[in-house]
C-alpha cells in the first residue's frame, strides 16, 4: 500500500534555521521539496526565494570542509584501536583544533612514509636473503669457487622457466645452472650460475627479454658469502625493529588522539550535512520557509517536538495537496507482513506514482496462485516447502529471507493444486497414493485447461481494467474511464461469443452479442481515439498470453511423467530410485524457475500495465 | 496422410514461432545483459522486454493445440 503523505510548510526566524534543521534531521521524517517554487503562488514568488548563503556561512562551510578532509586523513592513517568515546564539544575550540590537526597530520604522514620505506627495504633484503641462501646451497662448502658468476632475476610467470632454460643452454652450451624459488611475497625468483665469459651476454639477453635483474647491493659485493648472508639478516632484523617501533608510536598516538578526532569527524560530518540541507530551504527577508513532505502519521509527533524545542517561534502547517502537486509527492510503500516479502518483486519495477497503486498486494494475491497452478504437484510442493523452511530456519536477512517466504507461500499453493490435480511426483505418484482428482488430468485434458487459462486471463485482465477505471475516475479522467468501460464491455462480448462457440446453449444468442460489439467499437474509437482498436487487439493478445499457465503446467506434468517412466525402464529398484531422484530434481528446478518467471511476466506486462503508473519519487527524509 | 499433414502443420505452427521468439530474445537478452551491468535498477524493465516476444510462441502453441485437438 502507498502510505498517505502530508504536505508541510515550516516557517520560522532565519536565525533559528540551523537549529530547526538539526531537529528535523533528528526526527528523520521530513522529505524537503527541492522544487519548492512550484508550490508557491505567483504573488508569493516575489517575496519568497531560494536561501542564499551569506559570506560568513560560505566561509564557515569552506573551513569545515578543509578541516573534515584533515581529520578524515588522520583517521585513515591511524591504526584501529579500542579506545574510550570522547564527549568533547569541538565548536568553541575549532581554530586550535585545526592548527593541531595540521601538525598531527604531518607527523602521521611522516610515520607512515617511514614505515612504507622500511617495509620496502625489508622486502628487498628478504629477496637477497633468498638468493644468497640458494647460492649457499649450490656452492655448498666450496666458498669462493673461482670462475663462477651469479645472476639473480625476477620471473613473471612460472612457465617462463623452461623457455629461459632453453635460451641459456643455447647461449652457454650447457655451462650454467638455473634454480628458481618462491619469495615470501609470492614472486618467483631465479638464480643463474654460469662462467664469467657468458655472464655479460646473458645479462644483455635478460634485459632484451625484459626480465629485471636483482642486483646485489654494492656494499655486499666484495664480501664472502657467509658475511653477506649475516649482513642481510642483520638488515632485515633492523628494518623489522624499526617497523615495530613506528607501529608502536602510531598505536600510542592513536590511543591518545583517535577518540578526539573521531568525535571531531562526526561533529564536522553532522554540521556539513546541516549546511548542505539548508540549500533546499526558501527565505524571505526575515524568515526561512521549509516546504516538504512527511508521512501523515508522523505529523503530530513532529509538531509536538517543534513546539517543545522552539516554544511557538516556529510554525508547522499542513497544506492541502492539490491536483498539480500529485506528481511531486514522494512515495513510501508499507504492506502487511503477509505481503511484505512480495515487495522483492515490486522493487524490480520503477516506483509507482503517489496517485497510482502499489503493485505488491496484487502480486501477493495472484503470484502464488499462478505459481501453484503451473507447478500443480503435491510432491514438488512439499520439496519446495521443505527447502523454504530450511532456508528460513537459518534466519537469513534481506532478499534471501523475502525469497524464502515467497517460496513458502507459493509451495503451499503448489501442494493445494497438486491435490486438486491428483499429482504427486507426476500422475503415477497420485495414482499410487489413491489421490482423488478434483480437476481434469492436465496431461490429457489439454483443451479444458486451455479454456480455463483463457477464462482466467479474461478475469485477470478485466480486473486490471476495472482498477484502471477506478484510478481514472479518481483523477477525473473521464475519457480514459469511458475507454476502459467500453474495452471491458467488448472483452465480455468476446468471452460470450467464445462461450457460445465452445458450448452452444439455448439462452446465449450470438446475434445480440455481435450487435452489441458492433455498437461498442465506434464508442471505443470515440473515447480512446483512433488507436483504441489497436489497443483492444493488444488486450486480446494479453488474454491469450495467459495460456502459458496451461502450457507450463502441461510441460511440468509431462516432465514428471517422463521422469517416472525413465526410472521404471531401468528395471532395478536402486538404479530406478537414483534415476527418479536425479530426473525429479531437474524437473523441480525447472518447475521453480519457469513458473516464477512466467507468473511475474503475466503481472508486469499483462496485469499491472492496466493501472499502475510508474515514475514515483522515493521518500528520502533528512536524517542523521 | 491427413494425420501426417495435421502433425506437420502443428509442428510448423510451434516451430516457426519458437525460432522467431528465440531470435528476438537473443537480441533483447544481449542488450539487456549490457543494460543491467551498467544500470541494475533497470532489471524489471529488462525482464519485461525479454518476456514480450514469448507471446509469439504462446500463440503458436495455442494454434498448434487447436490444429491437433479441435
Amino acid at each position: 500500500m502507498i502510505v498517505k503523505m502530508s504536505k508541510l510548510e515550516i516557517i520560522g526566524p532565519r536565525e533559528l534555521l540551523l537549529d530547526v534543521l538539526a531537529v528535523i534531521r533528528e526526527q528523520g521524517v521530513l522529505h524537503p521539496e527541492p522544487e519548492a517554487h512550484v508550490f508557491l503562488a505567483p504573488e508569493q514568488r516575489a517575496v519568497v526565494h531560494e536561501l542564499m548563503p551569506d559570506k560568513n556561512s560560505a566561509e564557515e562551510q569552506l573551513f569545515l570542509e578543509s578541516m573534515y578532509s584533515l581529520t578524515s586523513e588522520i583517521l585513515e592513517l591511524l591504526p584501529r584501536v579500542e579506545t574510550r568515546e570522547s564527549r568533547l564539544d569541538p565548536s568553541p575550540i575549532l581554530d586550535t583544533l585545526a592548527a593541531c590537526a595540521e601538525k598531527h597530520l604531518e607527523q602521521c604522514r611522516n610515520w607512515t612514509e617511514q614505515r612504507e620505506n622500511m617495509l620496502r627495504e625489508r622486502e628487498e633484503h628478504e629477496r637477497y636473503a633468498l638468493l644468497l641462501g640458494t647460492m649457499g646451497e649450490m656452492i655448498g662448502g666450496h666458498e669462493g669457487v673461482e670462475g663462477l658468476d651469479f645472476i639473480g632475476i625476477t620471473l613473471r610467470d612460472p612457465s617462463f622457466v623452461d623457455r629461459l632454460r632453453d635460451l641459456l643452454a643455447q647461449l652457454t652450451e650447457g655451462e650454467f645452472t638455473l634454480t628458481s624459488a618462491l619469495a615470501p611475497d609470492g614472486t618467483l625468483i631465479g638464480l643463474i650460475a654460469t662462467s664469467p665469459a657468458h655472464s655479460s651476454h646473458i645479462k644483455q639477453i635478460l634485459s632484451d627479454e625484459q626480465l629485471p635483474e636483482l642486483p646485489f647491493p654494492p656494499a655486499l659485493a666484495d664480501l664472502p658469502l657467509p658475511e653477506r648472508i649475516r649482513r642481510v639478516q642483520h638488515s632485515i632484523a633492523a628494518a623489522t625493529q624499526k617497523i615495530r617501533d613506528i607501529n608502536s608510536e602510531l598505536e600510542s598516538f592513536a590511543r591518545r588522539w583517535s577518540p578526539i578526532y573521531r568525535r571531531i569527524d562526526q561533529w564536522l560530518e553532522e554540521r556539513l550535512a546541516l549546511l548542505s540541507a539548508a540549500t533546499v530551504v526558501q527565505e524571505t527577508d526575515m524568515c526561512f520557509v521549509i516546504l516538504g513532505w512527511a508521512r501523515t502519521d508522523s505529523l503530530a509527533p513532529l509538531a509536538h517536538v517543534m513546539t517543545e524545542h522552539f516554544d511557538g517561534s516556529v510554525v508547522l502547517e499542513e497544506l492541502q495537496i492539490k491536483e498539480q502537486d500529485l506528481e511531486q509527492v514522494p512515495v513510501v510503500l508499507r504492506n502487511p507482513p503477509y505481503f511484505r516479502p512480495f515487495e522483492l518483486f515490486s522493487r524490480l519495477l520503477p516506483l509507482p506514482r503517489y496517485a497510482s497503486w502499489d503493485p505488491t498486494p496484487f502480486i501477493g494475491v495472484f503470484f502464488p496462485l499462478f505459481f501453484g497452478m503451473m507447478t500443480g504437484d503435491a510432491g514438488y510442493g512439499l520439496v519446495l516447502l521443505a527447502a523454504a523452511l530450511l532456508v528460513l530456519y537459518r534466519k537469513p536477512a534481506g532478499m534471501l529471507a523475502d525469497a524464502a517466504r515467497i517460496l513458502l507461500i507459493s509451495s503451499c499453493f503448489a501442494i493445494l493444486f497438486g491435490i486438486l490435480f491428483g499429482e504427486f511426483f507426476g500422475e503415477a505418484g497420485g495414482r499410487l497414493l489413491h489421490l482423488k482428482t478434483y480437476l481434469p488430468e492436465r496431461s490429457h485434458a489439454v483443451i479444458p485447461m486451455l479454456i480455463f487459462s483463457i477464462a482466467l486471463g479474461i478475469s485477470h485482465v478485466v480486473l486490471g481494467l476495472v482498477i484502471g477505471l477506478i484510478s481514472a475516475l479518481r483523477r477525473h479522467k473521464q475519457r480514459k474511464a469511458a475507454a476502459n468501460i467500453v474495452t471491458i464491455g467488448l472483452i465480455i462480448c468476446l468471452a460470450a461469443l467464445l462461450t457460445s462457440l465452445i458450448h452452444p446453449s439455448s439462452w446465449l444468442h450470438r446475434r445480440p452479442v455481435l450487435v452489441l460489439a458492433g455498437l461498442l467499437i465506434p464508442l471505443l474509437i470515440l473515447s480512446g481515439g483512433l488507436l483504441a482498436p489497436l489497443e483492444f487487439i493488444k488486450q486480446i493478445g494479453n488474454i491469450v498470453s495467459y495460456t502459458r499457465i496451461m502450457a507450463i503446467g502441461l510441460s511440468s506434468v509431462l516432465l514428471a511423467n517422463a521422469a517416472n517412466n525413465l526410472a521404471g525402464l531401468t528395471g532395478d529398484v536402486i538404479l530406478g530410485t537414483l534415476a527418479a531422484i536425479v530426473l525429479h530434481t531437474v524437473a523441480i528446478i525447472l518447475g521453480t524457475f519457469a513458473p516464477t518467471i512466467h507468473a511475474l511476466r503475466l503481472h508486469y506486462v499483462e496485469f499491472l500495465s492496466k493501472f499502475v503508473e510508474h515514475g514515483g519519487k522515493r521518500f528520502a527524509p533528512l536524517h542523521k | 496422410m491427413e494425420k501426417v499433414l495435421i502433425s506437420f502443420a502443428a509442428a510448423l505452427a510451434i516451430g516457426l514461432t519458437a525460432i522467431a521468439t528465440a531470435w528476438a530474445q537473443s537480441r533483447i537478452g544481449a542488450a539487456g545483459a549490457g543494460t543491467i551491468a551498467e544500470r541494475p535498477e533497470m532489471t524489471g524493465t529488462v525482464i519485461i522486454l525479454l518476456a514480450i516476444p514469448e507471446t509469439m510462441v504462446i500463440l503458436g502453441f495455442v494454434v498448434a493445440t487447436m490444429i491437433l485437438y479441435m
